[in-house]
């Protein structure tokens, strides 16, 4: 489903060398149509060579090759001259509804995007249908675009009732949701509006079919690619070829909705302030290595994360007992932990096991946070907390004159 | 008011022993928060009431168990008594656990009991003049806060408040009743799905693309190529220094918003 | 009075009548023990033993405090001796013997002494530990009828009754002497009565026998009501045992908890129950729970004893680290550890009130076999790269290896393996049970969860009948005391010893030969589950002597150990304190100059390595021993 396939015979041909001989002769250097570059270790070491000294001196930290940048860039900022690719007439659509939360997709989006492109194929379109505007659909995989209106307010039923509509009209052979809150509940909505059994969490999505794991993950249930189904989040990858087409399509009248049984919704923002440490995105937490534990909620407020601590400043009474990270206090999930002070106890590092990023910053280089960290700073906490707080109140000055952007 | 809390036959994460699922634990408490009043009763379809039994023991005192035989869609049996019972609030976990864990029994009872259906709610409360509200997890602790007129299907999030301790003198007082039924709805269609040992597979790393070659993916599994690379370690640099270089690293990784941008 | 009949009928008459008084009063208590559920006891052997469990086993904790089991010896020996000579004294043939008087007066002036060595432990200043209220007007009794019997006895024998003197001396002696009996329904006195009879009718009996009973006595899960929720639900004689409460206060001092300003007094817990039972009970007057709350609750025998707003807050039950500490310094051998897990069984299987955190693990625990939920088959994963052979490969072995919850703690991991590999090179047939074995349930069962532990004892049960193996050796001391002394009662019954002992054996056998560590200082730190559960304090000890470190001892070693603070779900029920246990034990250990502590239980090796800034190294006594080993090869 990824890369295309080799074939090894036609790569032989194009490399044949005409007239040689009775042997057949072949260029070996000639790069293959669709195989990745050859190197040429010989100008990959020249490209290293700094100054033209009589003594030759390389630099070796640098690639002579950006391989880094290909995986760091957008798929849609390669190199050569992007082409549009358009599927005039499809054999078969697969329809997406991307959550598209505010117009904009969802990195869950362009992953499933990415699976209806491997199911597509080359004879196949993919259709995305989305509620108002919605950018970057080409890009991401899209043949074609269904905009539904843009409802007001939350009703998942009646979007639900707009989605059976378009689906009915479209007729694809496939239809993906992602397995996230809103999409999961409206692909089930859909499914069962329209009578169609769902496949639903989808680990594997290929031509050849789905597979899903069920029973507490003690079984794989896999099942040629149904109608319907819903993709997990991080198990396609995104859509990584020339951009698609996206061509608008239209759509019929709007449907009626059904009765409205929701009252009001108000959507409340995680406050990091008071989000339970668990579920917090961002912690900031404190250790023994702090003193001054007033800077540290500034620094906390300022960088708009939720305070945690270490347990000896729990048991000492200076943090609250539930902002205790660890073993024997919250295990967290967050995406980042911003560690002051903390040299990272066997226990507390359990409870920042599933963190993916860790910055730490303490005196000791051999502490066990350090180690972990991502970004680690030697320094004392101390004089840190003040520098940050320090850039942070510039940024903020400045953003508030207008008179420039920090580095 | 009178809640039915939906409960089903889940099997343990780890042990495989049979034990009530925990977000259905959380659904009794969030019924039995609701209101002190409130008739509670909790809703079993399956071969065996003996699955669910422990439910009595985290909050509820009744449990009517619909005999369905195993392997069945067990909706038209609920759909039959819950049209019988017209409870005003039928709560239920997000996704069983144990079996299938599709997560489609409660929208196929909302749609079989023209019923509204609100999805992942982690807090619930009584409004004024009958209607509820309704806290549903958008994930990360935000909330969105509905409030709705009733009756309801709800179903529970993991992020709801943790179940009732197992109280097994409660347990032991409270009862299952069985409860003759006859299915009206017709079953949901099923997908005849292949079976076979659970594989772990590899995640998606995030930003390595498609069409790259191990090579390329390694590296950015293992963040060898990105700028942010693995482990950088600043030994003694000045705190201005020190501070610029850990915003810089917030930002990247996108958990500090930019300093032009406006906060959102 | 005088007039009418001769002073060596009256004084004697006295006597009886404070007899009488006491008698009223002790039945008027008596008749509260009646609300108390029905407990098998053994009279006529409690009675034949009473003697002996008064002078002996009462004697060898009272003797603890030199000061009090000379001052008690004096005093009390003195007070019967007088008056029961005194009541002797209504015959006439002795009454009218002078020199018998002589002899009285001996006795009384001996009470006297004894009263002034009481009052000195008051006045001026009352030591901290005890408690004031009616004890402090004890002394004042005590001199008074004592002084008062003494001239009585001495005019008697001088034969000088008659005379106004003889009056107020009489008086003197009877205002203390009816003072004391009217202080057993309430008062000081109150020990006396119902300490006697608590000692022939003590809910363990066996504890006297010279062998430690520690068990837990199983409940019977079909009872109509399970554990006690007021006071009515605790047997008769255990009502008894806390009315034998002294309030000495040396529960208070051996407390881990209340050292650590948790708020838990056992005192106090005691005297709560005491004074649940009647709303006549005067004011407590010892130490308060720490944190100082000040919540009264209803009184009587049907009132719930647990509560934020009754007589005991549910942190005071769950702060309890079922040490036995308190249990092993009462004097008046009362069980408090079973008060405790009596009243949590109650909050857990009727309330389902656990503490906040410890739901979580006690889930698990009935649910997956284990309080982590973890898979049972990684609790071996610790012995990576050693051989670690399985049970149910041979169906037999002559040592089963139970590896208990600390297997699967990283660094208790390297204390198994150290066992492992001495197992090893003694060439011990051994083997584990691996994914089938479950936790004991001692943690649910010190919570109260009688049910699950009881689950999973007969699982394990039923498991380890499968195989066939000598003795089950164990490394962890609150497992040893489940499979040793709990699970007999359904139906278990293995031989189980701790590693530290079958080290021991194998280093005597010769089967291990290590070298000496001269330059180690070690101290060891008893764990409460092998010290004071099963009295087993030596072999450690002499597992470290056989391999030359320098020992050093604590100021609180062996069975008056202090406790680590990670027994009886203390460490999942987590109720804040003003300081932590492990940490109050490190700075014992400290004390000592030791630089290692050694340890023999993952609880106490996860308890004391938790403690920041610790000089001292925290090390198992097998990792010491195999670095014994391997140093004498």
């Amino acid at each position: 489903m990824t890369r295309p396939r080799r074939d090894p015979r036609a790569e032989w041909a194009a490399q044949f060398v005409a007239g040689a001989g009775l042997r057949p002769r072949y260029d070996r250097t000639r790069r293959a149509a669709a195989g990745r570059p050859r190197r040429d270790p010989r100008s990959e070491r020249e490209a290293q060579r700094v100054g033209a000294a009589a003594r030759p001196r390389y630099d070796l930290g640098q690639a002579g090759r950006p391989l880094g940048e290909a995986v760091v860039a957008p798929p849609r900022s390669v190199p050569e001259a992007p082409q549009t690719i358009i599927v005039e007439a499809p054999a078969f659509l697969v329809a997406v509804v991307p959550d598209a939360p505010g117009g904009r997709l969802s990195g869950h989006d362009r992953q499933v995007l990415g699976a209806a492109r491997a199911l597509a194929g080359r004879e196949g379109a993919v259709a995305a249908i989305v509620e108002g505007a919605c950018e970057g659909l080409g890009a991401a995989g899209a043949d074609r675009v269904l905009r539904l209106e843009a409802a007001e307010g939350y009703d998942p039923a009646a979007r639900a009732a707009r989605v059976e509509a378009a689906l009915a009209a479209l007729a694809a052979r496939h239809t993906l949701f992602p397995e996230s809150l809103d999409g999961g509940d409206l692909a089930r909505r859909v499914a069962v509006g329209l009578r169609e059994p769902l496949f639903t969490n989808a680990e594997v999505v290929a031509a050849k079919g789905l597979v899903r794991p069920a029973r507490g993950r003690r079984v794989e249930q896999s099942l040629a690619a149904p109608r319907f189904a819903t993709v997990a989040p991080d198990a396609a990858a995104d859509y990584a070829g020339p951009p698609r087409e996206a061509r608008a399509v239209p759509i019929d009248g709007p449907t009626p909705p059904p009765p409205k049984s929701i009252l009001s919704a108000t959507r409340i923002p995680a406050d990091p302030a008071t989000v339970p440490l668990s579920l917090a995105e961002f912690v900031v937490s404190a250790g023994n290595g702090l003193t001054d534990l007033d800077s540290f909620r500034q620094v906390v407020a300022a960088l708009h994360a939720t305070p945690g601590a270490s347990r000896v400043l729990c048991d000492a009474g200076l943090m609250p007992r539930h902002s205790q990270v660890g073993a024997s206090g919250t295990v967290l999930a967050a995406t980042c932990y911003f560690a002051l002070g903390i040299s990272g106890a066997p226990q507390h590092l359990q409870g920042v096991a599933g963190c993916e990023h860790v910055v730490a910053v303490n005196t000791d280089l051999h502490a066990a946070m350090i180690e972990r960290a991502g970004l680690a700073v030697v320094q004392d906490a101390q004089a840190v907390m003040p520098a940050l707080l320090r850039l942070l109140a510039q940024e903020t000055a400045g953003r508030a004159t207008g008179a420039g952007k920090a580095p | 008011m009178r809640i039915a809390v939906l409960l089903s036959a889940g099997l343990h994460p780890v042990s495989g022993a049979p034990v009530l699922p925990r977000v259905e634990a959380q659904a009794i408490r969030l019924a039995a928060g609701l209101a002190a009043s409130s008739e509670i009763f909790g809703l079993h379809a399956g071969p065996e009431a003996a699955a669910v039994a422990e439910a009595l023991g985290q909050g509820l005192d009744r449990i009517e168990h619909v005999a369905v035989a195993a392997g069945e869609d067990p909706v038209p049996a609920l759909v039959a008594r819950l049209a019988e019972r017209a409870p005003d609030l039928i709560l239920a976990g997000r996704r069983s656990q144990g079996g299938d864990e599709s997560g489609l029994v409660p929208y196929a009872l909302a749609r079989a009991l023209a019923m509204p259906l609100m999805p992942d709610v982690v807090a619930a409360a009584a409004a004024e003049d009958g209607a509820l509200r309704l806290d549903q997890s958008l994930g990360r602790g935000a909330l969105r806060r509905v409030l709705v007129r009733g009756p309801v299907v709800v179903t529970c999030h993991p992020d709801a408040p943790a179940p009732l301790a197992y109280a097994y003198g409660r347990a032991r007082r409270g009862r299952v009743e069985t409860v003759a039924i006859a299915p009206v709805a017709t079953p949901a269609p099923a997908l005849a799905a292949e079976e076979r040992p659970y594989r772990r597979r590899p995640r998606i790393v995030k930003g390595a693309p498609a069409g790259g070659s191990a090579a390329e993916r390694l590296k950015a599994a293992t963040g060898e190529s990105g700028p942010a690379g693995s482990g950088r370690l600043l030994i003694q640099p000045d705190p201005e220094d020190a501070a610029r270089e850990i915003l810089t690293y917030l930002r990247q990784i996108g958990v500090v918003a930019a300093p032009a941008e406006p906060k959102t | 009075m005088t007039s009418l009949m001769p002073l060596t009928t009256v004084f004697p008459g006295l006597v009886w009548l404070m007899a009488a008084l006491a008698l009223v009063q002790g039945l008027r208590r008596a008749a509260l023990w009646r609300v108390g559920a029905a407990a098998p006891v053994a009279w006529l052997d409690g009675l034949a033993k009473l003697p002996r469990r008064y002078l002996v086993d009462v004697h060898h904790v009272v003797a603890r405090d030199p000061y009090a089991s000379r001052m008690h010896a004096v005093v009390a020996g003195g007070l019967l001796a007088a008056s029961i000579l005194t009541a002797l004294a209504i015959l006439p043939p002795l009454a009218g013997f002078r020199p018998y008087w002589f002899l009285v007066a001996l006795a009384f002036g001996v009470t006297a002494v004894g009263s002034l060595l009481v009052g000195a432990r008051r006045y001026p200043s009352k030591q901290k530990r005890l408690s004031a209220g009616h004890f402090q007007i004890l002394p004042f009794l005590l001199l008074a009828y004592a002084v008062g019997g003494t001239l009585t006895a001495l005019l008697l024998a001088f034969g000088a009754g008659s005379g106004v003197f003889g009056s107020v001396a009489l008086a003197l002696a009877a205002a203390g002497g009816l003072g004391l009996a009217f202080e057993v329904r309430h008062g000081p006195m109150r020990h006396a009565a119902a300490g006697a009879l608590h000692l022939v009718a003590h809910p363990r009996p066996g504890r006297f026998g010279g062998r430690p009973d520690t068990a837990l006595q199983p409940l019977d899960l079909d009872a109509p009501r399970l554990g006690s929720e007021m006071p009515a639900d605790f047997t008769w004689n255990r009502l008894l045992s806390y009315d034998a409460c002294v309030s000495c206060g040396r529960c208070e001092t051996a407390c881990p908890a209340f050292a650590a300003g948790q708020p838990l007094n056992p005192k106090k817990l005691i005297q709560d129950l005491v004074a649940g039972l009647s709303p006549a009970e005067p004011a407590y007057a010892g130490n308060p729970y720490p944190g100082g709350r000040a919540a009264e609750g209803e009184r009587g025998a049907l009132a719930r004893l647990i509560g934020p707003d009754a007589r005991i807050h549910p942190d005071t039950l769950w702060s309890c680290t079922t040490c036995r500490a308190c249990v092993e310094e009462c004097p008046m051998m009362i069980e408090h550890v079973d008060a405790v897990v009596s009243l949590r069984r109650h909050e857990t299987l009727e309330r389902g009130a656990l503490p906040e955190k410890a739901v979580g693990p006690v889930t698990e625990l009935r649910q997956s076999g284990d309080p982590g939920g973890r898979p049972l088959a990684a609790r071996t994963d610790f012995a990576a790269g050693v051989e670690l052979p399985r049970i149910a490969d041979g169906g037999q072995a002559e040592i089963l290896l139970w590896l208990g919850e600390g297997a699967y703690d990283l660094r208790y991991g390297r204390s198994l393996r150290a066992l492992v590999r001495l197992l090893r090179e003694a060439h011990v047939d051994f083997a584990v049970l691996g994914p089938e074995e479950r936790d004991t349930g001692d943690l649910a069962r010190r919570l109260g969860d009688e049910a699950t532990f009881q689950g999973l004892a007969r699982e394990n049960i039923a498991t380890l009948a499968q195989y066939r193996f000598d003795r089950i050796v164990t490394a962890d001391p609150h497992a040893l005391h489940a499979l040793r002394n709990e699970y007999p009662a359904l139906g278990g019954c293995y031989t189980v010893v701790h590693h530290t002992a079958f080290l021991l054996e194998l280093i005597r056998a010769g089967r291990l030969n290590p070298g000496r560590l001269p330059d180690l200082s070690v101290t060891y730190h008893d764990p409460c589950y092998l010290a004071r559960y099963n009295g087993e304090t030596e072999a450690p000890r002499a597992v470290l002597d056989a391999i030359g470190v320098a020992r050093r001892e604590m100021s609180r070693s062996g069975r008056r150990a202090m406790c680590c603070g990670g027994g009886g779900g203390a460490p999942v029920s987590d109720v804040p304190g003003e300081r932590r246990i492990p940490d109050l034990r490190m700075a014992q250990a400290a004390e000592t100059g030791a630089g290692i502590v050694a340890v023999a239980c993952p609880s106490c090796t996860a308890m004391l390595e938790g403690v920041t800034d610790r000089k001292a190294e925290i090390r198992d006594v097998a990792e010491l021993l195999l670095q014994a080993v391997e140093a004498g090869r």
